[in-house]
């Protein structure tokens, strides 16, 4: 059941310097979301992966990675699930 | 010059009279197809040609007038109109953009208006961005996180199963 997935994300959440967590389906629904994290951002963080993968057809997902001076956001697809994780700037 | 000018047109004005006066009744060659405007107006043709000169005379600064009413319009239409392209293009200078916007920000804050934040954006302003865009662009470690986080993610997802525990329909009477 979906005990793998949130084993997965505790073991990323975990990781130093991340912060929160976020698995989204293709559509955009929240599979799972921990720490400093909202469901309610699932479905822009999947948008978001759709529209950066426009920018180059035909090329593998790209890794998006957004920050500002104090944290950092990755996002990134692979194959039906969005991931995005949270991470403080380590100063 | 002009005097001459005008007794020329007088005898002929009082020429045309005179042939057209008898032969009003009766169509020739001469007859006039249109009806002259100038011989209805019969106050210049029984006119005397001298009488004429002093009429042409008097008629000369109106002549004046009618210059100095087309330059008239001529100057207001000119003061009408903006000509764009021999206005000077003022292009801020960044120092002097710098200094307005200091100078208008003052005044706001000396009026205690609020001026309304009405830019709600996901992606912010940052004040320095020469340090961030000076940085690797995406560590390899935050690669390998992301990716081995999505392998997971991905087989968990497939072992996600419905689970049959119990009949969906229930009978209500039995």
């Amino acid at each position: 059941m979906e005990r793998n997935l949130e084993k997965t994300m505790d073991d990323v959440i975990n990781t130093e310097g991340v912060i929160g967590c976020i698995l989204a389906d293709h559509q955009g629904l929240c599979l799972g979301a921990k720490g400093k994290a909202s469901g309610d951002s699932a479905g822009l963080i999947a948008a978001i992966a759709d529209q950066a993968a426009k920018l180059e057809p035909g090329s593998k997902s790209p890794i998006i990675y957004l920050q500002n001076d104090t944290r950092q956001c990755l996002i990134h697809r692979q194959g039906p699930v969005v991931a995005a994780i949270y991470k403080q700037v380590s100063s | 010059m002009g005097c001459c000018y005008s007794t020329a047109m007088g005898c002929c004005y009082s020429f045309c009279k005179e042939d057209s006066g008898p032969q009003s009744g009766e169509v020739s060659e001469r007859t006039h197809l249109l009806v002259d405007p100038v011989s209805n107006t019969t106050n210049i043709l029984h006119v005397h040609s001298d009488d004429y000169v002093n009429h042409y005379a008097s008629s000369v600064p109106k002549k004046t007038d009618e210059q100095s009413a087309l330059n008239r319009i001529l100057h207001e239409t000119a003061a009408n109109v903006i000509d764009i392209g021999a206005l000077d293009s003022h292009n801020l200078e960044q120092h002097e953009y710098m200094d307005r916007s200091k100078a208008y920000s003052k005044r706001i804050e000396t009026v205690g208006v609020k001026v309304p934040d009405i830019s709600s954006c996901l992606l912010t302003d940052i004040p320095a961005p020469e340090r961030i865009l000076s940085t690797e662009p995406l560590p390899s470690a935050d690669r390998q996180l992301i990716k081995d986080m999505l392998d997971k993610a991905v087989s968990a997802l497939g072992d996600v199963k419905v689970e049959h525990k119990e009949d969906l329909v229930v009978p209500f009477l039995s």
